[in-house]
């Protein structure tokens, strides 16, 4: 196991590519330190901002365990791309974690920054904070999202969670912001607290399941139906009932938006459309 | 005295190039066809707000310096930060900018312009759903409905209306001025007539509250307007058809009309506070147009949903265009805010928030915008062209601006100059300085130069190319000690 603890406080970004179980893989302490890494506008090395110590079990081993300690918020780009091993993060992290990572595992015991998970294609990653915006979502003027693996937040999380999603599940123990959900093509996004609207905007397929209060629904969703439960993932259920709605009407879709309706009696006046 | 003809504007996105400017003594002393911020520019570019000498702060205090001083200065705030920005750019011309980006790439800054603060989301969305737009001149021609959402052009870009849009005379479209005038004249009759009423019959103001239904106006041929907006603005005094929507609540507007074009059924009666019933006859009324335009502002690019809306409005006109023409456009503010895209765009392949501090150029607003960097407290230098942040952003930002060394280039000493460590002052683009800006159409015109700048004032583009090769001699002479 790889442990790494910040030798100072960082002012500017960090963009720490190198941060990847995978680039540890087959190297030992000094090579590790001699990584590269950029602070601001200038080129470091690795151990240069970051004390590096090896623990337990030998570094050759075939799944890297990386461990850091301390305020992470201005790093950005751990594990992106990472394809195995661990990382396990106790304090707050910054953007692009998890960018694009297509296997192993990230835990976070703190709060991450945005586009966490950004258009991730296998994994996990488990944040026990909360998440800012973009969360698992497609870079800028891209249109594929996450296209597979598990992202657990069982904090709160920002805007666009899921947008431009394709395969994967999405399990939010908090709340989320608006647009959780924007024009997602498949996969789950499970909610347990409130949404703050526009839920599901332009999505084209998919789930999302809203177990706490949802202010309004978008007027492009109509309702279908009334379900007593919902299936999330492949072994876990919701117990509703809930109000199982159909859209975007604008994009022909045909995604399914579940409101659990014990905590929405606001929304009964759909009751007299079934 | 000689008179200038044909003087683009350098005040707002219309770039109005039909100005004459009469000058007398090297000076401007008459405006003629200009708004009112025309005008005040141009008669007053001269006031005694002017900066005429460098400045450098020194024990807390600007003290005059003299040019080299303060672009060695400079240079060294520059070449020393781990990660400085570069704003402004949208009221010079595309040369300095062009330099701008080069000092940005020599630094590893990140270079970002007011189109951060206005139309960004509009630029992101563009960038994920396309743009169907055309230029001013085809609306003024062609256009028979127009549609100015989240704008008031009466007030922002006074002339927009009269020279493109609505008032205009165009080839295959009338004027309809005339008609505004009658219902002006219509409307003081009725006032009065309503007055005399309550006075006769002491009665509170007769309450006519219209429910449904397009009014009369919007029947008949020829140009329409239709304004869709918070309140009722002076824009909205002079339209066809005024919608009330309510705030934050754009978006749904925008995809319930979407659905609607779509023949398909909503399940509410009211969206945004508008009857499902209206919004169905300005469906309508958007299909059966032979050329439509939306216009769109800041009120829908800033407003809840930000780059989404505008995602949606685009997305209107892309669905709206199987039916019949339709194009849109941003309002743009800056007279080179366009301008300063496009540069951006065709030197580093993004049109703001790029970062060189990788030595590449990368793209994320929200990481690399100057709101987010400023808020997250990152960058250790500014320098300033042609703007005035710590006027318009906020505190916590403008906090952390000032807190390091900031460096501004202005004609005039405004807010941000006030707290800067040096200072240049520049030319006026298009008064002093000639160059390129870009319509909000991205139509390039040719700035002119109508009088000389004060003495020893260099332009934009003059300052930031000798800021540049100080800087590369900074660097040489850091290359050579190394080595």
């Amino acid at each position: 196991m790889i442990s790494l603890h910040p030798q100072k406080e960082f002012v500017f970004p960090i963009i720490a590519e190198g941060i990847n179980p995978d680039v540890f893989q087959d190297k030992n302490r000094g090579e590790i330190e001699e990584l590269e890494i950029w602070e601001g506008n200038k080129q470091k090395k690795l151990g240069e901002l970051f004390k590096v110590k090896e623990t337990g079990t030998e570094p050759q081993q075939e799944d890297i365990a990386i461990v850091i300690y301390g305020d992470l918020s201005r790093v950005r780009r751990i594990g992106a791309w990472m394809k195995g091993g661990e990382i396990t993060i106790n304090g707050n992290v910054g953007m692009h974690l998890g960018e694009e990572m297509e296997g192993g595992k990230i835990t976070v015991h703190g709060s991450v920054g945005g586009w966490a998970g950004s258009m991730m294609k296998g994994g996990i990653i488990e944040i026990h904070g909360n998440a800012s915006h973009y969360l698992g979502a497609a870079y800028r003027g891209s249109s594929q999202g996450m296209n597979g693996g598990r992202i657990i937040v069982h904090g709160n999380v920002g805007y666009e969670a899921g947008a431009y999603m394709r395969k994967g599940l999405m399990k939010i123990y908090g709340s989320v912001g608006q647009f959780a959900g924007f024009r997602m093509h498949n996969g789950t996004i499970y909610i347990q607290k409130d949404c703050e609207g526009r839920v599901g905007a332009c999505m084209k397929n998919g789930k999302i399941v809203v177990a706490g209060f949802l202010e309004s629904v978008l007027p492009t969703f109509t309702i279908e139906s009334i379900r007593k439960k919902v299936k999330i993932g492949e072994d876990d259920v919701a117990e509703g009932p809930f109000y199982r709605f159909l859209g975007d009407l604008t994009e022909n879709g045909n995604g399914k938006l579940y409101v659990l309706k014990e905590e929405n009696p606001h929304l009964s006046t759909y009751e007299r459309l079934l | 005295m000689p008179v200038v003809k044909a003087v683009p504007c350098p005040v707002c996105g219309s770039l109005c190039d039909d100005i004459e400017l009469t000058i007398e003594n090297g000076k401007i002393v008459k405006v003629k066809n200009g708004c009112a911020m025309c005008e005040s520019k141009f008669l007053s570019h001269n006031s005694e707000h002017r900066i005429l000498k460098p400045l450098i702060k020194r024990n807390g205090k600007l003290i005059e310096a003299s040019f080299e001083e303060a672009a060695k200065k400079a240079a060294e705030i520059l070449a020393d930060a781990n990660y400085p920005i570069l704003y402004g750019w949208s009221s010079t011309n595309c040369e300095a900018t062009r330099v701008g980006l080069e000092l940005a790439e020599e630094i590893g800054g990140v270079i970002d312009n007011t189109a951060v603060i206005c139309h960004g989301p509009s630029i992101l969305s563009v960038q994920q759903v396309g743009i169907p737009s055309c230029t001013l001149g085809q609306i003024r021609h062609r256009a028979d409905l127009v549609i100015y959402w989240g704008s008031n052009p009466w007030s922002s870009h006074p002339r927009h209306i009269e020279r493109y849009t609505t008032f205009s005379e165009g080839r295959f479209q009338r004027s309809t001025w005339k008609r505004y005038l009658l219902k002006v004249k219509a409307s003081i009759v009725r006032k009065k007539i309503e007055s005399a009423l309550r006075r006769v019959f002491f009665k509170k103001k007769p309450s006519t509250p219209r429910i449904g239904g397009l009014p009369p106006s919007m029947l008949r041929e020829g140009r329409k307007l239709v304004v869709v907006d918070v309140r009722k603005t002076k824009s909205a005094e002079i339209a066809d058809y005024f919608i009330q929507v309510e705030p934050c609540k754009d978006y749904e507007l925008l995809q319930a009309l979407r659905a609607l074009i779509r023949d398909e059924e909503i399940d509410v009666d009211k969206v945004a506070g508008v009857p499902v019933e209206n919004l169905e006859e300005v469906a309508d009324l958007m299909i059966k147009c032979n050329f439509g335009i939306l216009f769109f502002g800041v009120g829908l690019t800033m407003s809840e949903g930000k780059m989404r809306n505008i995602d949606a409005a685009l997305s209107l006109v892309r669905d709206l265009n199987t039916r019949t023409k339709f194009a849109i456009m941003p309002m743009r503010g800056h007279f080179n805010v366009t301008g300063a895209n496009t540069v951006f765009t065709w030197q580093t392949g993004y049109p703001y928030a790029v970062d060189f501090s990788l030595g590449y150029p990368r793209y994320n607003p929200g990481e690399t915008s100057i709101m987010d960097i400023l808020l997250n407290k990152e960058s250790d230098a500014t320098l300033v062209v042609a703007s005035d942040p710590a006027a318009n952003f906020p505190q916590k930002a403008v906090e952390h601006l000032v807190k390091n060394p900031l460096i501004v280039i202005d004609p005039h000493m405004n807010v941000t100059a006030q707290m800067a460590d040096v200072i240049f002052p520049s030319a006026f683009v298009g008064i002093e300085e000639s160059g390129t800006a870009y319509r909000m159409d991205h139509v390039p015109l040719p700035l002119k130069k109508v009088v000389n700048p004060p003495r020893d004032v260099l332009s934009d583009e003059e300052i930031l190319r000798k800021i540049l090769s100080e800087v590369r001699k900074l660097k040489e002479k850091k290359l050579v000690e190394v080595a």
